[in-house]
């Protein structure tokens, strides 16, 4: 390793978040609220056209995104910038931060969706289902974005939170969680938050795509917890760890069900109506969200536990805290989900008493039944496959999140 | 995909019970190559500009809808230009003929059936500014199958409901383009690309301190995790082409195919049968399904028959037969031939299911020479015009017994226009004739036929939805609203006094061509069919 003929990097001396990274945050709402619309718009409208403002709220992350990058690209690239010339990567003679590039990617592969499902919809016809090839680049897209801006606030609150600026700082890093003596302190907090903020969303994103499986009358068979156990633990932990605070599991969880909640309290205010038949469920408003899994239950038990076992093996946090995860959301939404069924929950918090326009009459939805429970001995073996899942999903991001610590760029 | 132009016209409908395999084998191998890899889809897209086309439904590749409507004063001219795929957006054009009106809604729900009674709320049509009489709207077709289009009037009459069936079903399934190809193929190897430059300078630079260069095990490491990364990002291309190609099949699978339609010539006794894929298999896709007989129980009656038959002679269309073979108890149907010109001809049959989808089915027969022969039945008709070769035939038909039919013919007609064809009955002295009556409960039938005989349409004064469809439309109507329009449809029952000499056929030639046109008039006791051509640019 060689240190550049630079001169020492200015970047940290003022306590302001740059424009790009609040811009980056933005993008990454107006995509989260975006979405949620347009999947209410659906639920509720059914049909739609290119011009709803759901998808030009998800559309407008991929141009705010476009400009963050391109912006940075130039500045980084001609050094009009040196200190964020000096903390950028360099693609094919590119320069700009790491997270900037993993947007453009998010950005061109949003941007590739566009024609692809045009062409998909002249082909097979027009969307009757949220997961098809064209859906899922687009998906994957926006979720570049939103990681994208993660690892541009990451890097610069790793750097405002590095005590030292002599090459190889990251090795530093398992004695950081504590010790850290922060270069800007101010600056740090401030990254900290938006930092909690975006992956809060980020745990609604990964609940985006388990949403089939933790539908409220599903909550008594297994696959919710399974489909928790292998997505959920993973982000939790490199959240944890990337964050540098304590309570990151249950920050980013509450995040993620005020969002819903939100969602909840604000969508029925809308007036709306299916455009769409049949009509099984007459509707005068837009239709929320289910409401939340209550992740920041387990959220806070992982917190609780990962404060008291930094000094463990990975393999070894991972083990009980696949087991605790399970065991906790297991505990707490197993009869929170009777208590969803009931009429008690039938009001404007829980919403449950709001249903597609398609939603038919004697569907379990509709009569507040669960969906083909699982009991006895399947029960106790898929909690157990749940376990596992959720050990291997704590591992892979408490390496990550160790790993993105170091990110400086 | 609402460009029809990107499509091939329609072939011929299949006249074979099944697909030959060579068409099976090309629809299977084009589904097949289109989705092996990613690449492979894009080099496809090179040489495959077109979309494979398959069989039209109702009529022979005839899909869109032109009907004209009577509800209580007001008189609709409506055009309904279904998609090629579903679920897909057909667009809409109404012009009212009738009392004036003062706003327009439509709504799109199935035919029959408990979704028919759950429509979802009217969108109101766009007026043209130039044109108030004109309306224009779009609506979405989410499955296959019967549907209807509804339509809410509203002037100075006071409101009134009525509705169109309209049968959807997809019938192409695209293929890539090479610009669209090039420019999905391009974004792909830049995203590959991207994520393989992004892996590798972020395991070599990303956690270095600002200003650092990375040394040379930054950098093996990089290159190690971009080959890793690659091979990923190759995977993901494989696994996403894998998934495109069982979504292409799955689509495949499910595309609307006529019954299996067979026929059996014994004697002068024409054999029919029909069979259907199972609807009972509701888990299995259309072409996976079992076939079972589609018994009379199955069909409606349409005009009386449940089957009308056109038989045409190929190629060159000079001799022509309408005619309605009935139910022979074992679930088939049966009639005896009249005397016809040996050769080929090709059969054109009519049915209507009992949920209003009604399908044209195809087959092609030999008649031999010397075919003991029963006289015509009453309500078939028969021609025998000049043939195709000797030349377009003028807007002024003579019949054999003196009359006249004349084709007030547009000075030029375009494929996929609306007109509204009018036709002509003169009696030997050249005057309109008096003594008009309805055939089969029609002021008049008409058949649209291009002379390759790759489309065909069979289609009314009031439109081209089959008649027992448009019953049940009224029916569905008229338990939603409990208003009755009245329709122009069925106002004159045969025997009836006798009525105009004139009549309109709305109808829109589906593709550019030549065609012979083939219309029945009825008076007297006679029926009579008047042949015309017409170049359809």
């Amino acid at each position: 390793m060689s240190t550049a003929a630079h001169p020492a990097p200015t970047w940290s001396r003022s306590d302001r978040v740059p424009w790009y990274i609040w811009t980056g945050a933005i993008a990454v709402t107006s995509a989260t609220i975006g979405g949620a619309w347009d999947v209410s718009w659906h639920r509720s409208i059914g049909r739609d056209t290119f011009w709803t403002p759901a998808h030009l709220m998800v559309q407008a992350c991929g141009v705010l995104a476009g400009i963050v990058g391109l912006w940075l690209v130039v500045n980084a690239t001609l050094s009009r910038d040196r200190a964020l010339r000096a903390a950028s990567i360099s693609i094919l003679g590119l320069r700009a931060p790491l997270g900037v590039f993993l947007a453009g990617w998010g950005g061109v592969a949003m941007l590739t969706s566009a024609p692809f499902d045009n062409w998909w919809h002249n082909a097979y016809g027009l969307d009757v289902k949220i997961v098809s090839p064209p859906h899922t680049l687009l998906i994957l897209g926006i979720r570049a974005v939103a990681v994208g801006m993660i690892f541009l606030i990451l890097a610069a609150m790793n750097r405002a939170a590095s005590h030292t600026p002599t090459p190889g700082a990251a090795h530093l890093d398992s004695e950081m969680w504590d010790t850290t003596t922060y270069a800007n302190p101010v600056l740090f907090r401030r990254l900290q938050i938006l930092f909690l903020y975006l992956g809060g969303l980020a745990i609604g994103g990964q609940m985006f795509f388990l949403q089939e499986y933790t539908a409220d009358v599903q909550l008594h068979r297994i696959a919710p917890y399974i489909a928790l156990g292998i997505g959920m633990p993973m982000v939790f932990a490199l959240l944890w760890e990337s964050s540098r605070f304590r309570w990151a599991c249950t920050v980013t969880a509450a995040v993620y069900m005020a969002c819903i909640i939100a969602e909840i309290l604000i969508l029925p205010l809308f007036p709306a109506q299916p455009k769409l038949g049949p009509v099984f469920f007459p509707l005068t408003h837009l239709v929320p969200a289910k409401f939340p899994v209550l992740l920041i239950v387990p959220a806070f038990a992982l917190d609780l536990l990962w404060q008291r076992t930094r000094a463990w093996k990975p393999w070894q946090i991972a083990v009980v805290s696949g087991i605790v995860f399970t065991a906790v959301v297991f505990a707490v939404e197993w009869p929170f989900a009777n208590f969803l069924m009931s009429k008690a929950s039938e009001n404007r918090f829980f919403g449950t008493m709001y249903f597609d326009y398609n939603s038919r009459p004697m569907g379990y939805d509709r009569l507040r039944h669960f969906f083909h429970p699982d009991h006895g001995v399947a029960l106790y073996k898929g909690l157990g496959i749940a376990s596992l899942c959720a050990m291997a999903s704590t591992w892979l991001g408490l390496v990550f999140g160790r790993w993105m610590r170091g990110v400086q760029r | 995909m609402n460009d029809l132009s990107e499509l091939r016209a329609s072939s011929v409908q299949s006249s074979r019970p099944k697909r030959s395999a060579v068409e099976r084998s090309l629809h299977f191998h084009c589904n097949r190559a289109a989705a092996h890899t990613f690449l492979a889809r894009i080099v496809l897209a090179l040489l495959a500009t077109f979309a494979i086309a398959l069989p039209a439904h109702a009529h022979v590749g005839n899909k869109d809808v032109y009907q004209t409507i009577t509800a209580g004063p007001y008189k609709l001219f409506i055009t309904i230009r279904t998609p090629i795929v579903i679920p897909g957006v057909a667009t809409l054009e109404v012009r009212s003929v009738g009392a004036p009106i003062t706003s327009l809604t439509m709504t799109p729900l199935l035919l029959t059936g408990e979704a028919s009674r759950h429509p979802p709320t009217p969108d109101a049509m766009k007026q043209s500014p130039d044109d108030p009489a004109f309306y224009t709207g779009s609506l979405w077709l989410m499955s296959q199958g019967s549907w209807q289009v509804r339509f809410g009037i509203d002037g100075a009459a006071g409101p009134v409901e009525t509705s169109v069936p309209v049968p959807a079903i997809p019938i192409a399934m695209l293929h890539m383009n090479r610009p669209m190809g090039l420019l999905l193929g391009g974004l792909g190897v830049i995203l590959l690309i991207g994520i393989v430059g992004i892996v590798v300078a972020a395991v070599a630079e990303s956690r270095l301190t600002p200003g650092v260069e990375p040394d040379a095990p930054h950098r093996r490491r990089a290159i190690i995790a971009g080959v890793f990364a690659l091979a990923a990002g190759i995977g993901s291309v494989v696994l996403g082409a894998w998934w495109w190609n069982v979504e292409a099949a799955s689509y495949a699978k499910n595309m609307h195919e006529n019954a299996v339609f067979t026929t059996s010539l014994t004697g002068d006794t024409l054999a029919l049968r029909l069979a259907a894929p199972d609807p009972k298999e509701i888990d299995r896709p259309l072409r996976k399904r079992d076939l079972i007989p589609v018994t009379t129980e199955d069909l409606l009656l349409d005009h009386g028959h449940l089957i009308h038959l056109y038989a045409i002679r190929y190629p060159e269309m000079d001799a022509v037969y309408h005619l309605h073979p009935a139910p022979t108890g074992d679930a088939g149907l049966s009639t005896q031939l009249p005397a016809m010109p040996p050769g080929t001809y090709k059969l054109f049959a009519d049915i209507v299911f009992s949920n209003g989808f009604p399908e044209t089915e195809t087959a092609t027969i030999t008649i031999p020479a010397n075919l003991a022969a029963a006289p015509l039945a009453p309500e078939d008709a028969s021609a025998a015009p000049p043939p195709l070769s000797a030349g377009e035939l003028g807007p002024s038909y003579k019949l054999p017994d003196g009359y006249t039919m004349v084709f007030d013919r547009p000075a030029t007609i375009n494929a996929t226009t609306a007109y509204l064809l009018r036709f002509r009955l003169l009696d030997p002295a050249g005057q309109p004739a008096t003594d008009m009556h309805t055939y089969l409960g029609m002021a008049g039938h008409a058949a649209f036929v291009k002379t390759d005989f790759s489309t065909f349409a069979h289609t009314h004064p009031d439109g081209s939805a089959a008649m027992p469809a448009v019953m049940l439309a009224e029916q569905s109507t008229e338990a939603a609203s409990g208003n009755s329009p009245s329709m122009d449809t069925m106002t004159e029952p045969d025997g009836s006094p006798p009525m105009s000499s004139t009549v309109e056929f709305p109808y829109g030639f589906p593709v550019p061509g030549h065609y012979r046109i083939f219309i029945q008039m009825k008076h007297g006791s006679t029926v009579e069919t008047g042949v015309f051509d017409a170049e359809v640019h």
